[in-house]
This record gives structure tokens, sequence and C-alpha cells, in this order.
């Protein structure tokens, strides 16, 4: 991010020079990083704060602009407040239910293929697939 | 920003059971599902996919939420989360042009810097006054993808430009150069439908709904 260019140490004494530490339209072209609290450090807000102290017109834009932000963040506010449906947070509950209780299954497939035999000549085999379910419950603790 | 320092003291990620781990995500997390579902309705325009996009943003937190660090913000990683779970998976036009970074590196807030510049602004605010909730989200649906986030993470949900860069994957002077023109661009939509309004309605017509 680019900070502003202020390099003016403020001590204690408000002196009239430091008016000029920030000029009137470099105040006006960040203005906005000073209503988003966005200053890089303490001592810009301190200069920025002597400015508009000294400026009444610089001042009057401050004001103006922070009303009319907040005017429009406050609209959006309104506008944007959406609750989640109710079976939304449902859904979110039972699938963190199912991914904690299925956390680590692993899943084995195994095959079986038996040779049957009913009247001792005709083989018919049969091919079965079992699935076995390991599962690491986390309820069990680790 | 930061409330949850104390939570550092009170979680050892080390001894936390996978039960303890979930109660924390439960209770920590879940809070900002109706928050994460007002961003989602924005990003995807759609009811039904915005509580999908929900939905997976819960799903791959709580996988991931072993990596969170604690006392960090975590309302900003779930963001960042819904974020890119949405540009990867639910924008539904993959292919739409960027509007390039290096267009925006102007991020000057006004565009004549000078005292006398912007007169009349009150008046228009005045004139947004009655303004209704659906216009405003209309505005908003109708301005391009990033200016609509970056001006959402900013003014409805207060997320600083750092933290705005982190979520949206962007540098924080992109951030400020979209902030800045995404509300440019609202302001000058909403002032429209006032106007709108106002032919409609007649003189200070502004008061239903």
């Amino acid at each position: 991010m680019r900070k502003p260019a202020v390099s003016i140490e403020v001590k204690g004494v408000r002196a009239m020079s430091e008016l000029h530490a920030i000029p009137c339209d470099q105040v006006l072209q960040t203005l906005v990083l000073y209503i988003d609290h966005e200053l890089a450090t303490e001592q810009d807000y301190q200069i920025y704060q002597i400015h508009f102290q000294e400026c009444p017109p610089c001042h009057e834009l401050l004001v103006h602009e922070s009303e009319s932000l907040s005017f429009m963040q406050n609209l959006l506010r309104s506008a944007c407040n959406e609750q989640a449906p109710e079976d939304l947070h449902d859904r979110i509950r039972r699938q963190i239910s199912v991914m904690s209780a299925t956390a680590q299954v692993e899943y084995f497939s195994q095959t079986t293929i038996t040779n049957f035999s009913f009247d001792g000549t005709t083989s018919i085999q049969v091919t079965q697939e079992f699935t076995t379910e390991i599962r690491h419950d986390f309820t069990d603790g680790e | 920003m930061d409330a949850n320092t104390s939570e550092i003291a009170l979680v050892d990620r080390a001894t936390e059971t996978a039960v303890q781990q979930r109660a924390r995500f439960e209770r920590d997390a879940l809070q900002y599902t109706n928050q994460l579902y007002a961003a989602a309705l924005r990003y995807t325009k759609d009811p039904h996919d915005a509580q999908d996009l929900v939905q997976d943003t819960y799903a791959k937190a709580y996988v991931a939420f072993h990596q969170f660090e604690p006392g960090t913000n975590l309302k900003a990683w779930l963001y960042r989360i819904l974020t890119t779970t949405f540009i990867n998976t639910y924008r539904k036009d993959q292919r739409r042009p960027q509007i390039s970074d290096g267009e925006l590196e102007d991020w000057q807030i006004y565009d004549a810097a000078s005292h006398t510049s912007d007169q009349g602004r009150s008046a228009e605010d005045v004139a947004l006054d009655g303004i209704a909730d659906l216009d405003v989200k209309a505005a908003l649906a109708a301005m391009p993808e990033e200016f609509r986030m970056a001006v959402y993470l900013a003014d409805v949900e207060g997320f600083s430009y750092k933290e705005i860069a982190e979520i949206v994957g962007v540098p924080s002077g992109t951030v400020m150069s979209r902030l800045h023109r995404g509300r440019k661009m609202l302001r000058e939509s909403l002032a429209e439908y006032a106007k709108t309004r106002g032919f409609n309605r007649g003189k200070g017509g502004a008061g239903d709904e």
C-alpha cells in the first residue's frame, strides 16, 4: 500500500508551519484513507488532525465525506442483512456430524469367488463383493 | 478486530481432542452463517447457489480448521474460503473478462482535489433517503464483481484493506482502487434509482416500504 508521504514529526508544539506539513491537495487526495482508518501510523493521524483544526475548508469536506460514506454504509447494511434459512443451519450442522463421524473411514473391497457344484459335474462360479468399512471414529479420541 | 486474543490461552491445539476441536468449530465458526449467507447472495446472486456456497465453505473450513491459528481473525479466514470457493466453483462465467489491475492504480478519491469540488452531494444523499432495500441490492448486483466484493467487504463487513486483500487475493493497492471506484459507481447508480423513484412517485415521493 502506498503511504501518504508524510515525514514531519509532530512534537508537542503546534507551530503554524505544521499546517503545511501536509498540503491541502494531499489531504484531499488521501482523505479516504483517513476516513477508512487506513493511514499508516498514529503520527499520520496527528498530522491530518492538525491540518483539519487549522483548515476549515478541508475540515468541512472531511465532515461531508464521512457523513456521505456512513450514509451509504448504513443503506448497504440495512439492505444486505438477509438471514440464512433455518434449513441451511440444519444442513451445515448435519454435515459436520457426518464429516466428523466418517472423518477417517477407509473402505476395503474384497472379492470372493466361490465354486459351487450341485451335481458334481457342472461348476457354477459365484462372485461376491464385500465392502468393509474401517472406522476410526473421532469420538473415540485419538 | 482480534477480540479473541484470550482464546489463545484457552486453546492448546497440541492436546485438543477431535471432539473439542469440533465443539470449538461449532461455537466459533457457525455464528457467521447468516453473514456468510448474505455475502454469498452478493457473490452468486442466487439463493440456492448461495446456500450451497455457504455449506461448501463450512465443509472446507471444517476440514482445514486444524490449520487455523487461534486468536487470528476467524471471520476473515471464513470469508477467504467463501471467496475462493466462489471464484473456483460457482462463478458462472469463468471466462468473463477481468478488468486489469493496471487500469486501477489511480486510487485518489477526488477527481479534482480542491475545496471547490463536489458541491451538492448532500442533496444527493437527501434524495437517497427513502431508497428501498431492493434498489440498493439491485444497484450492488449490477456492479462488476471485483467492485461489488470490495464495497461489500469494506462497507458492510467492515474489513480493512489488508484483510480484503487477503480474502480476495489481490494487493492492498488494488483493493483501494476497487473500493474507491466501486463506491463511486454505487453512489451514481443509487442516485439514478432515486431519480427514477422521484419521477414515478412525484415530488418527495419516498415514503413506502
